[in-house]
This record gives C-alpha cells, structure tokens and sequence, in this order.
C-alpha cells in the first residue's frame, strides 16, 4: 500500500474529523480564492470596460476624472483636428449634464444626458435604431426604458441643465430613437444620450460648445496618438486606457488590493494552523502505531511521505471544494459590492483570471507542506523504543 | 553448530535522564543462533525489553558491539537499519499495534508491500499467512471486529510476512487470558519448529517454559541462564 493510498484510509479512521478539516480548507480556500479574485478584479474588469468602448485615449482639461474637470471649450473644432491626425480612426467630444425627466406621478426621475459630437457614438444600441443628428431625439437607457415603460418612438419631457439644478430649466420633449445600453453607466443610472445641440438646445446654450472629455479610436500605438494630441493641444490632457487605468489603480481601487493582500495573508494563516493542529492531533494519538511500523521496518521517510500525503489530501479535497464555493461566494459578494455608489454597472470586483487560480493552487500546495512540517517532524524524529515502551507503560 | 545471527559483546545501554544517568541494560553478551528459542524474564524495569528493542535493531547500545549477520548495528544508517528489520527481522507487541482501518489481510500485506512484494505474490503469501494461524475466514475482518487472540495471531502474521530469520515478541501473551495465552504460545511454538530464531520477554513463566534457553535478568544484567 503506497503512501497516499495508506494516507487515504488513515484519514477514514476519524472520518468527522477529517470530514472537518477538508471543509475548514474548503471555506478557507473559498475566502482565499476570493481575496485573490478581488486583488486584481476591479483592474480587469475596468480594463475590459474601457476596451470594451473602442476607444482608447481619453482627452480631458486636467488629470482628473471627466465631470469633475473643467470643461474644454471649442468641442467641435478640437474633435475635428483630432480627427484628422494620423492614425486617428474617429473622435467624439462628450458633454455630460443633468436632466430630469418628468412622468406626471410624484417627482420626475432624474438621471444624466451625455450630449455628442462626432460620428460615432460611445453607447450600443440594444433596441430600437440609433440617433439621427436631427433636434429633440435622444437614446435612453433600459433603466429609464423599465422604470417609465418606454419603447422606441416613445415621447418624453425633460428638463436638462448643464450649470444648474434640471428644475430651473425649460420642459423639452424629446422622441426616443431606441433603447441603449452605455459602457460606464451606474446600477440603477438613468442615462439619455444624444447629440451636443441638442442637449445644448435643451440647455437653453446653444452656442456654448462645450465638452468634459474626448474619446479617440486610433489605428495606431495609442501611446503615440495621445502624444499627438498633446502637441497641438497642449492645453489638454491625452491618456491612454492604460493611463487611465494607472490613475485609476492610484485612486480607490489600491484599497482592495491591500485589503485582498492582508485578508489572503489570514486565511493562509488560518489554513496552516487548522492543518498543523489536525495533522499533530492525529499523529500523537497514533504514536504507537506508527512506532510499530518503524520497528516493522517501515523507513523513516516513509512515515514522514504517510503525514505529508494526508495533509497533501485534506487541503486537495478541501482546495477543490474550495473552488466552486469561492465561485459561488464571489457572485454573492460581488452584487453586494455592486450597491456601493458610483459603481458603472458592468464592473465587478472579483473577476476570474487563470493567475488567480494557479497562485491559489500554488498557495494551498505551499500550505499543505508547511502545515504538516511539524506533524512530519513529530514522526521523523519519533524514538521507536522509547515510543514502544511508553505505549506500554501508558 | 547453526549460523549465529545476533552476537551482542558486552552491550550496555544508558539513558539519560534529568536525575543521572540510568543504565537499563549492562555489560550483557549473548549469542543468538538460527533457530534458536530464548525467553528473557526478570522483574519488571530489569532490562529486557531495552535488550529486545537493540536485539531487533531499534535501539542501539551506548557501548559494546552488537552484530546482525555480522553487520555492526551501530554502524548503520538508519534506513539500513529499516531494512534490515523489514527483511529478516519480526517484531510482536503486547498491544498488538494492528492498524484499526485495514483488515486482517491488509494488515499482513502491509509489510510485503514496503518490501517491494508484487500484489499477487503478496496476496498468496497473506492466505498462506492466515491459514496457518488459522483466521483464514477472518481475513477481510478489521481489528475492533476480532478478539485479543485473533488479533496477536494477525500480529504474528504480518511480523513473519517477509519471512524474518528473527522474531521478537515482547510480552505476546501479556493481554491475553490463560486460554488464549496457550493458544499463541502454541503458534509461536511452531513459528520456532518452522525454523525462525525466537527470543520472547515475558513475565509468563509458562510461556518461557517453553522456550529452549531461558535468560533471567536483574538490574539490567543477564543473572542466570538456563537451557531447557
């Protein structure tokens, strides 16, 4: 019988116990699997948010986040000779306001209208047929669409305001072209989309121009487009995703991974000393046996193999289960952490990746060695006569 | 004469303990030949089951040599020393030390399998095994399932499963009843006929009887020795 097989039926001795440890691995290697998830998720999520759009650089006044920069002026004029640098596939300048959508049953719904220019639009059509560059028609999002049973061809009445509060503006009526759903929009975010006359139309600013950020689709290395951008408008910040995503990672989300980090460090803490106290419980009880197979003629590193295989299957069992469960775990906690606010609604914390699951492989192997070092070396260093004797004595 | 297998030359062995040095087993030499059949007695805490643990290689003497097949135990590593009492050497206990997971037969494997045996050669050999201590029918029985007699009888199967030229027991019958007693010290008798050396501690004055030589030890010395 070779060792694991020999580890297999030692662990059927106290099959509640070893029944115990395999889900104390497994609830462990959950938390473990999702710490790792977590420490890299909301940058791989943001990441494919921002490529998912099909634009990578973002033009914006400062460094800041667009809407809470200043806004750039000339919007038009600065999309057009964008548009035309080399390897500049297409550029739309975004306005971003507030609006307030009026439904004749308490206090209107109020939400955001992100007013474009350019020929592209940075949202996909879900239903319906997108914008003509035509006064007063506007794309709605399917929160906006659920919450007032809108269809295409539906009339709404809003009040927009790009200064002030919506309510102090004019009611404008705008005729929904289709329902659309916009990469960075909130859980529960009404958005409208439309052109920038006509969200500056419903502004009552017609001729102001004005835009919070750029988006640019190159052909090229983005890194030489948003160079490019820097040189005839100095005045204007140019980064691309990965830019975006470094300021990003500064903000908030370092957060996450320091918590992930300290929280994996615990539960690793947690899993050896579960297994360590497990596996040297187990090995004191059986001193006597093991002592009689060493004077049978079993090898010292034969019934050191038998305590590393049963630790090796206790965290295996436990480490598979864990995988599932740490799945289930993180679906749960991900739509809990979805609630936060300002949250686009298509990002997530805990995204998998195939490092994540080969770093918890890693780190439950790695365990699984240090946890049974100190049942290995009860055993290894057992005095076989002195055991026998005491055995009998005791 | 028969070929020597143990020659212990003025073997002691001392423990150290917080108190002083306690020395359990002094200036002893002895010679232990194939087929030979040697009960040590003596009261308890005389030595004799610190001379059966260095007599099976467990244990090595503080001074003094003690050689197996002429091989100096203290010179051995200690894989050699596993290997050495995996091949040739069979060990009994009083508290049988049976593995409660594994059946009977699992039991007598166990050892075969360390040495390397293949699984139908195991298999065969195991039959054999507990045909002649006659549990043949209880093979696929596990310990808690068998009585104190059936399990010293698995006991002494799995110590002669490698064929050992030695078998060690230390107090066999020590948890036994008189009847059942009787019944191993039968088997052991004729392990010994069937050719394997036998050196057996034991407070059973019976049991020693039975045995050719009979050394009686006191305060770690051999104090007489008898032949029967």
């Amino acid at each position: 019988m070779r060792a694991l097989a020999f580890a297999a039926r030692s662990l059927t001795r106290q099959p509640a116990r070893a029944t115990l440890g395999m889900l104390g691995v497994a609830a462990v290697g959950a938390l473990l699997f999702d710490m790792l998830l977590l420490s890299e998720g909301m940058i791989v999520s943001m990441r494919d948010l921002l490529d998912r759009t099909g634009f990578d650089v973002r033009v914006t006044t400062t460094p800041e986040m667009p809407r809470t920069a200043p806004r750039m002026e000339n919007a038009t004029e600065t999309v057009d000779a964008i548009q035309k640098l080399p390897d500049v596939r297409t550029a739309i300048a975004i306005r971003f306001a507030d609006v307030a959508i009026e439904h004749g049953q308490g206090e209107p719904l109020t939400g955001t209208f992100q007013g474009i220019v350019g020929a592209s639009r940075p949202w996909t059509v879900m239903k319906g047929r997108d914008l003509h560059d035509t006064a007063a028609e506007i794309v709605i999002n399917r929160i906006l669409a659920n919450d007032l049973h809108l269809e295409p061809g539906a009339a709404i009445v809003a009040r927009t305001s790009c200064d002030s509060s919506p309510n102090a503006s004019l009611p404008v009526t705008f005729h929904v072209s289709g329902i659309v759903s916009f990469p960075f929009e909130l859980a529960n975010e009404i958005m409208i989309g439309g052109t920038l006359a006509t969200l500056e139309r419903a502004c009552g600013d017609v001729t102001r121009d004005q835009a919070d950020m750029v988006l640019v689709t190159s052909t090229g290395p983005s890194d030489a487009v948003a160079t490019a951008i820097g040189r005839i408008r100095p005045d204007l910040r140019a980064a691309t995703n990965a830019q975006m995503l470094g300021r990003v990672e500064q903000g908030g989300f370092t957060y996450f991974r320091q918590i992930s980090t300290v929280l994996t460090t615990v539960t690793v803490a947690f899993a050896l000393l579960l297994i360590c106290v497990l596996l040297t419980v187990s090995v004191n009880q059986r001193l006597g046996e093991i002592a009689a197979l060493r004077a049978l003629g079993f090898s010292r590193r034969r019934v050191v193999a038998d305590v590393l295989c049963e630790s090796a299957l206790i965290v295996g069992t436990g480490g598979l289960l864990s995988l599932p469960l740490g799945a289930l775990l993180a679906m749960w906690l991900d739509r809990i952490l979805k609630n936060l606010p300002n949250i686009p609604a298509d990002l997530h914390f805990f995204v998998f990746e195939p490092g994540a699951l080969l770093l918890h492989l890693t780190l439950l192997v790695v365990t699984a060695f240090v946890a049974a070092l100190y049942p290995m070396q009860i055993v290894a260093r057992l005095p076989i006569a002195a055991t026998l004797r005491s055995e009998v004595i005791s | 004469m028969s070929q020597v297998i143990i020659d212990a030359a003025h073997v002691t062995r001392e423990f150290a303990m917080p108190a002083g040095t306690v020395t359990a087993v002094r200036d002893v030499s002895l010679h232990i030949h194939q087929g030979d059949y040697m009960a040590v007695r003596g009261p308890s805490g005389c030595g004799k089951s610190t001379l059966l643990h260095m007599l099976g290689c467990v244990d090595a003497p503080t001074s003094g040599t003690l050689t197996f097949d002429t091989r100096d135990i203290a010179r051995l590593s200690d894989n050699e020393r596993s290997l050495l009492r995996l091949r040739q050497i069979g060990f009994v206990f009083q508290r049988f030390f049976l593995l409660p997971m594994l059946t009977a037969a699992e039991n007598i494997e166990l050892p075969q399998s360390e040495a390397g045996v293949g699984k139908r050669e195991r298999q065969s050999r195991t039959r054999e095994l507990l045909d002649y201590v006659g549990l043949a029918a209880r093979a696929e029985h596990r310990p808690s399932q068998l009585s104190g007699g059936e399990m010293q009888r698995v006991a002494i199967a799995r110590a002669l499963a490698n064929r050992p030229r030695l078998l060690l027991a230390d107090e066999p019958t020590g948890e036994l009843d008189e009847a059942t007693g009787g019944q191993i010290a039968l088997l052991l008798d004729r392990v010994n006929q069937d050719g394997t050396a036998l050196v057996i501690v034991t407070h059973d004055a019976d049991l020693a009887s039975r045995s050719h030589r009979v050394l009686m030890m006191r305060d770690g010395r051999i104090e007489s020795e008898q032949a029967q």
